[in-house]
């Protein structure tokens, strides 16, 4: 989902550092003194997590976690997806710096997107089932809407690009199906063992 | 699950570290103006003024090929994807080299330029352009918990793989979301423990590790030189 540098035009890499900005400023207003080092080590947790391949038939994957980290951390999902994939784009040079305002855009806001839609009836619901299908949905859906929002600031960069995104979407599907998998496995862990880990 | 996780070099940070002459707000300042300039260019007469930077980096410092090389094997896809996907093939391709060309050339000035800064360098330069305290902390504590965090997961996978050697579809999802649970959770004990400490030792203020140097002549000198470069290719550009 990490858009490189070079691809996208001036206008959508300003678009995407003015809603980043906005998120972050936001997400550190409601972040609380005592929760800065909970959302860093939950940051740093998924940092590594993301770097773990998992081996799906011939290929591998690894995987993003979007929702399990809205779920967990609310709108202080902003800041640390920002400085996750800079410390990304530092230690690894995985993205880059320029488009580092679009990346943190479009994984934070699905992961924060996916918590607003799906948080409370998940935090609610006591049957299991009804947690698994919930989780499944939320998982599946901040990778397509991750996905979605990458290819909209392709597409808004050049109409020519459309091609592309129609493949990057489709190549989002089995991604978002695991997502959903792995999202909702996490979530039963959570709610057996510390329901109010959950944001 | 693999288990493969890229290794976290403990010291490699400082020892690749470099000592600049120029303020690290400076030189991000200026790299950031020159990567923007060439982002954003679509003349082949722009772009060749925007290779002096690159060229003259690849000859002082000769450390690029190996880098660049794994690096224009993922381009070579993305130009074939675009040839594909474009209304016009030529014009897919031609489009593809544009891109290909403008990543060399941006990942070449972060490479030889920002990313030797470190992190503690990007910390005083992030610093040095106004980010606020709590984002300051954020960023000091989370490189601090990836390392701790590492650990704990670098044990976790090798457990994993000593008590189940053969794991298929879903188990193998599901060891993994179990994992990653856990030490999601163990992460947020510790920070409950890390959070009475800091209180303990009287709050955040002993965090603020910024040596503020402040801007030099030489540093504004460096910034209106790159500012002017990355103006001449943008109009270039337009011409």
């Amino acid at each position: 989902m990490h858009i490189s540098e070079g691809i996208l035009s001036g206008s959508v890499l300003i678009a995407g550092w003015a809603g980043s900005i906005a998120g972050i400023s936001y997400g550190l207003k409601k972040t609380e003194p005592e929760k800065i080092v909970r959302t860093a080590l939950i940051s740093s947790a998924f940092f590594l997590a993301s770097l773990v391949n998992v081996r799906i038939g011939p290929s591998s994957t690894h995987l993003t976690l979007l929702a399990p980290m809205g779920l967990i951390l609310g709108s202080s999902v902003f800041p640390a997806v920002f400085v996750a994939l800079l410390l990304q784009a530092v230690l690894f040079h995985f993205g880059g710096l320029l488009v580092l305002g679009v990346n943190t855009f479009v994984m934070a806001f699905s992961a924060f997107t996916a918590n607003l839609i799906f948080g409370k009836p998940i935090k609610n619901e006591n049957g299991k089932i009804r947690v698994i299908v919930l989780s499944f949905m939320a998982g599946a859906f901040a990778v397509i809407l991750g996905a979605f929002l990458a290819g909209a600031f392709l597409g808004l960069t050049d109409k020519n690009f459309m091609g592309a995104v129609k493949l990057l979407l489709i190549a989002h599907i089995p991604l978002a199906l695991i997502e959903g998998f792995v999202t909702s496995f996490i979530v039963i862990w959570i709610k057996r063992v510390m329901p109010e880990f959950l944001s | 699950m693999t288990g493969n996780t890229y290794t976290l070099e403990f010291s490699g940070e400082n020892i690749n570290a470099v000592k600049h002459s120029y303020s690290p707000s400076a030189i991000l300042i200026s790299a950031l103006c020159y990567s923007i300039s060439v982002s954003i260019s679509t003349s082949i007469y722009a772009l060749i003024i925007a290779s002096f930077l690159p060229f003259k980096l690849i000859f002082e410092k000769k450390i690029f090929f190996h880098n660049l090389s794994k690096l224009n094997l993922i381009n070579i896809f993305m130009i074939i994807t675009l040839s594909l996907t474009w209304p016009e093939i030529k014009s897919g391709f031609l489009m593809g080299i544009l891109i290909a060309v403008r990543i060399n050339m941006i990942y070449i000035a972060f490479t030889a330029v920002i990313y030797p800064l470190g992190t503690s360098g990007m910390y005083n330069a992030l610093c040095g352009l106004g980010v606020p305290e709590k984002m300051r902390v954020l960023i000091i504590l989370t490189l601090r918990g990836i390392y701790i965090m590492y650990e704990r997961l670098e044990a976790a996978l090798i457990s994993v793989k000593l008590r189940t050697s053969n794991l298929h579809g879903i188990m193998k999802l599901r060891v993994f979301a179990y994992l990653t649970a856990s030490v999601l959770l163990q992460s947020s004990i510790r920070s409950e423990n890390i959070m009475r400490s800091v209180k303990c030792k009287g709050g955040f203020n002993g965090f603020n590790q910024y040596e503020n140097k402040g801007i030099t002549a030489a540093d504004t000198a460096f910034i209106f030189i790159f500012i002017l470069y990355s103006l001449s290719i943008i109009i270039i550009n337009y011409a």
